[in-house]
């Protein structure tokens, strides 16, 4: 495999949502968890930009790419609100504790 | 000009539901007096809408790349259809004005009621199989908040739920219908498919066909999904003139009906088709002799009938069919009104504490009797007109046992009819009972509907040249009115037919001289009274589901991490499959 750029980043863009699923497979603490989401929308990210890139379009590919680093935000902000309220109803960060929302 | 006429026949009762959900319950007189306006409005805007029926125009709208275009066809069949939901439509929101007086609720009741009849109107008028599921779906959701008006009584929400779980499932087989147009033809218009039925290979078309008769069966009532009906008669009674008249069950015969030259070329679907209405017609019969319940009767008896059109579809006879639509609608539209009137009247359903009531409401004894012998297929009634044009389109080519079975049935209903009209109206009368007759806005309703009876076998001919004008695909032979009366005189099949309603007629008449033959009869009559166990193959369906559920919950951990685990699983199994198939 030849180490072009695109190659490169399709590589780092394939590790940071390796590591993400990885991560939201194995982890118990919510605020792991976030930081796991954080990880996997990382490399969305930098697989919007590289598309727009070979597509020619940089612009609409960057515009993506911001777009989504706002909601991101967002979801780190309320996730880690939740975590703060859960820890103090529960008493835990664990998520097993939380599986009494099945009822 | 015609365009006009279509958009307001179908938008005119949805502003209308809109403008009354607005309003609230903050006048009742206001509500009922915007409901009955829009209501007539859009019955004007439909009668207007059918002289232009014989020319059928096609309107697009364009809807960008995804729908395609939103197309609507002007054709005798999609404008009668129309009319007759919401003329019989708003002569059941006129009723309502009494039979509702005082009620709670009022804007969510009319609301309801006028997004149907628009819902309806829609469904009949869109050449787009997309289109018509959108439509299709908006009448079950209306029909199950209907149902379920009385919120508070359990019977009655458990009726609603019942009602849309059977119609969605019939759903299934409309929307696999449009998916597979859709995928065979790029577009989901279905008239070329009307045209040439075989630019759709002949394996997919059965698929289609059986899956417009689910869809159809569902949602008329049919055999083996007939139960839903009489437990959708929790609803107040005009909502059960609606559903049983102008909208809902018609809904069903109308597909098969528009789709009947594409499918008929698909072999053993038309056989299938007449014994779903064969099997219809005669189990509803037998269960109405054995009813009680005023409204259930009526409600077997809609089964029976729809039993008869669906047949008719069958045996080749779709001008037949749709006019016993027509003629049904009428009349089954008239007796639940008039059943409307007794019950809001002595306020109980059951046969058995009614009786005598004839002295107290002659004006509504006087209906009742002209739609019950429509019903039965008395001579001059619309219904023995379009009846015995059913009877006779299955003498054509078709099995003569077939034919014998349904004559059978036309007697049944003679039968029951007798036994409904006297257990209601004659025999002793039960004294404490408050009886006052129909209220003047149910005389307006009432009294068209009771004159249609008698009347609207005239129109044979104008509405057969209608249809066969605008579907060229469905090839109909059609009469003038007069060339069919001479064509059913002098059929000997007539007499046959009338033979056996006579005998119906004398047996329900005499029916306690017949309690040692039905005493015979027992597990027959038993039987009935319990659907013939279709209720009891519903609770087991219920009950398997719900311990399906149940066991299922193991995969259902609630850990974030499993669920994550099915996500990937999924994701996974869609890239094989992509890898695979893609190409």
């Amino acid at each position: 495999m030849i180490l072009s750029v695109p190659n490169v980043v399709i590589l780092m863009v394939v590790g940071l949502l390796g590591v993400g699923i990885y991560a939201l497979l194995t982890v118990r603490n919510l605020i792991k968890v976030v930081v796991a989401l954080q990880i996997m929308v990382k490399g969305a990210m930098l697989a919007l930009v590289l598309a727009g890139r070979l597509q020619g379009q940089e612009n609409l590919g960057q515009s993506m790419a911001l777009t989504v680093i706002v909601a991101d935000t967002i979801v780190a902000v309320v996730g880690l609100a939740l975590a703060v309220q859960v820890r103090r109803v529960v008493g835990s960060l664990d998520l097993r504790a939380l599986t009494t929302l099945r009822r | 000009m015609a365009m006009t006429w279509l958009m307001l026949t179908i938008g005119l009762p949805w502003l209308g539901a809109l403008v009354i959900w607005l309003v609230g319950d903050r006048d009742e007189k206001f509500t009922h007096l915007l409901a009955v306006a829009f209501s007539v409005a859009a019955g004007g805007a439909a009668l207007l809408l059918l002289p232009y029926g014989k020319e059928r125009l096609l309107f697009a709208i364009p809807m960008g790349g995804v729908f395609g275009d939103f197309t609507f066809v002007v054709d005798g069949l999609g404008v009668f259809l129309a009319a007759i939901a919401t003329v019989v439509g708003s002569l059941a929101v006129i009723f309502s004005v009494d039979y509702m007086h005082g009620e709670q609720q009022l804007a969510r009741y009319y609301a309801f009621v006028l997004f149907f009849i628009g819902g309806m109107a829609g469904l009949v008028l869109t050449s787009n199989l997309l289109l018509m599921f959108f439509f299709w779906e908006i009448t079950a959701l209306c029909s199950y908040a209907l149902i379920s008006f009385h919120n508070d009584d359990p019977k009655a929400v458990a009726g609603g739920i019942k009602a849309l779980i059977i119609t969605q499932f019939g759903g299934i087989g409309l929307l696999a219908g449009a998916l597979l147009l859709y995928a065979y033809t790029g577009s989901n218009d279905f008239q070329p498919l009307l045209e040439n039925p075989a630019i759709v290979p002949a394996g997919v078309l059965a698929w289609m066909g059986f899956g417009c008769l689910i869809a159809a069966a569902a949602k008329s009532a049919q055999f083996p999904f007939q139960t839903w009906l009489p437990d959708a008669m929790e609803a107040p009674t005009p909502i059960s003139a609606l559903i049983h008249a102008a909208t809902m069950v018609n809904a069903g015969v109308y597909l098969l009906a528009r789709f009947y030259p594409a499918f008929a070329i698909v072999p053993g679907w038309r056989e299938a088709v007449m014994i779903c209405g064969i099997l219809s017609a005669l189990l509803a019969a037998m269960m109405a002799m054995v009813a009680t319940d005023l409204k259930r009767v009526l409600a077997y008896s809609t089964v029976s009938q729809l039993g008869f059109m669906v047949y008719a579809v069958g045996a080749g006879g779709v001008f037949a069919s749709q006019f016993h639509l027509l003629s049904h609608s009428v009349f089954k539209a008239l007796l639940f009104l008039a059943a409307g009137a007794v019950i809001h009247s002595i306020g109980t359903r059951d046969m058995r504490q009614m009786g005598g009531l004839g002295q107290h409401m002659p004006l509504t004894r006087a209906v009742f009797i002209v739609g019950g012998l429509a019903l039965a297929g008395i001579p001059i009634f619309n219904g023995f007109w379009s009846k015995e044009l059913i009877l006779e389109a299955g003498l054509h080519g078709n099995p003569l046992w077939l034919y014998g079975l349904m004559v059978l049935v036309a007697g049944l209903t003679a039968f029951y009819t007798v036994r409904m009209i006297a257990m209601v109206f004659y025999g002793e009368a039960r004294t404490g009972l408050h009886v006052h007759d129909a209220g003047s806005a149910m005389k307006v309703a009432l009294l068209p509907l009771a004159i249609g009876s008698l009347t609207t076998w005239l129109l044979a001919g104008p509405f057969g040249h209608l249809l066969a004008e605008s579907l060229p695909a469905h090839h109909l032979e059609v009469h003038s009115t007069w060339a069919m009366v001479e064509e059913v005189i002098a059929a000997p099949a007539t007499y046959l037919a009338l033979g056996v309603v006579a005998i119906g007629l004398l047996a329900g008449w005499q029916r306690k001289r017949l309690i040692p033959l039905g005493q015979a009869l027992g597990g027959v009559s038993k039987a009935a009274a319990e659907s013939f166990g279709f209720e009891a193959i519903n609770r087991g369906v219920v009950i398997a589901t719900q311990k399906l559920a149940e066991a299922l919950r193991v995969t259902q951990p609630g850990l974030l991490n499993w669920n994550v685990f099915a996500i990937v699983c999924a994701l996974l199994i869609l890239l094989a499959s992509l890898a695979v198939g893609g190409r």
